[in-house]
């Protein structure tokens, strides 16, 4: 690959919409190009610099209230339109398409945090890019965590049981910066999501997103989101592990 | 409420003023409401904030004099605007954390909130906006050059306050 081809193809290598063959074809080129491996970094550093510039707010809380109102609004003009129907009928799809139209617009925001870490998890995979810091010692991925977050997260090894550590990263969930620890389990990847919980502890809930295990619990220091293509029972077997020692403190 | 405050954020890059933003994010909420009998994707996010798009391109169309739509051409460098996105003051612009995002083109503007802030993929963005997916990247590619260029520009002016 020479370096116009390369150039072509940094925006979609960065966007992770290469496919496979000029992805490492693309990723051999850079590590023996000085020239196009810092026009990577620059394009990088550019796509850190727009997410930390966009407006990332909480709406105002008046806001919600407005909405509801414009709905309610909209909801009676639409029974007029509906008095040509038989009535028991439309009355119940409109009461439907409302509630189900609010089930889909202000969600569950458990459910929106357990979403965005399926997306993450997939997307480490199919990268090719699990953490940014590798090591199998937690005080290592600790570390390297705790100085890039405004808090501390519990790293855990489990030696001998089959869960390996691989390494940490910074990711974002609904705007909050998370620590993500990563597990290799054989061929399988487990992704431990974490974040101080502040006012909103997250519900115990297990359940398949995509095909993923996903298994959320919260404790008075974090709240945690597992990701996993591992099946449940292995999963609830590394909950407990990680658990028992979070609860024993020997981390 | 996460899609709610991923609505109202698109919709402040989009139209600029909070007021206008969130009147924006209404009239999407009721569109979305009007549309939802026909609503049959996975993905009810980026339904929402397509229709955000759409409901800011009308605000936008009703509101503002010029033209939102500014074809790119890299032989023009960027330059500063002297018309606020909106009937804004300087002071209500002066408060808004960065103008950067805000100097390129809102068509623009838009594809690079979705693709980097919401992390949509190329085959995403070109469903939802109803573009090729070529088009879409050429859009990304023009985004940020011309957000490149625009930061060089803030740069040279700032050395010369300087010196």
């Amino acid at each position: 690959m020479n370096c116009k081809e390369a150039g072509r193809l940094l925006d979609p290598y960065l966007d992770n919409e290469l496919e496979p063959r000029p992805r490492f074809e693309l990723k051999e080129h850079l590590s023996l190009c000085p020239a196009c491996w810092f026009l990577a970094q620059e394009r990088r550093e550019l796509r850190i610099f727009v997410r930390a510039i966009a407006p990332t707010d909480k709406a105002p809380p008046e806001l919600k209230t407005k909405i509801m109102a414009a709905l309610r609004q909209e909801q009676t003009k639409q029974t007029f339109a509906f008095l040509r129907q038989p009535w028991v009928y439309a009355a119940a799809m409109l009461v439907l398409s409302l509630s189900s139209a609010l089930n889909i617009l202000f969600p569950d925001v458990g459910k929106e945090d357990s979403r965005q870490a399926v997306l993450l998890h997939s997307r480490s995979i199919s990268a090719d890019h699990l953490v940014d810091v590798a090591s199998p010692k937690p005080q290592v991925v600790k570390s390297w965590l705790t100085a890039k977050l405004d808090f501390s997260p519990p790293v855990i090894a489990f030696p001998g049981s089959g869960y390996t550590l691989i390494g940490g990263r910074v990711d974002v969930i609904q705007n909050r910066s998370v620590a993500t620890v990563v597990y290799g389990n054989g061929r399988d990847v487990i992704t431990l999501f974490c974040w101080p919980p502040k006012r909103n502890l997250l519900a115990q809930d297990d359940h398949f997103i995509k095909g993923y295990y996903v298994c959320a619990w919260s404790s008075a220091e974090c709240n945690y989101i597992l990701v996993s293509n591992s099946r449940g029972a292995q999963i609830d077997e590394f909950v407990d592990l990680f658990r028992d020692q979070v609860q024993s403190g020997a981390y | 409420m996460p899609h709610l405050d991923g609505a109202y954020n698109f919709a402040r890059l989009l139209v600029g003023r909070d007021e206008d933003a969130q009147d924006v994010v209404q009239e999407a909420y009721v569109l979305a409401l009007k549309r939802f009998p026909g609503y049959r994707g996975n993905d009810a996010r980026m339904w929402l904030l397509a229709i955000v798009q759409q409901a800011a391109y009308k605000w936008l169309k009703k509101h503002t004099k010029q033209s939102y739509m500014v074809r790119f051409d890299p032989a023009i460098p960027a330059t500063t605007t002297d018309q606020p996105l909106s009937e804004s003051s300087r002071e209500e612009q002066a408060q808004q954390p960065d103008q950067t995002l805000n100097r390129l083109p809102v068509e623009l503007r838009a594809v690079l909130f979705l693709r980097e802030i919401e992390g949509w993929s190329y085959k995403n963005l070109a469903s939802a906006l109803n573009v090729p997916p070529d088009k879409v990247m050429s859009q990304l590619s023009q985004a940020r050059q011309r957000l490149r260029q625009e930061l060089v520009r803030v740069h040279q002016q700032d050395l010369k306050h300087e010196l």
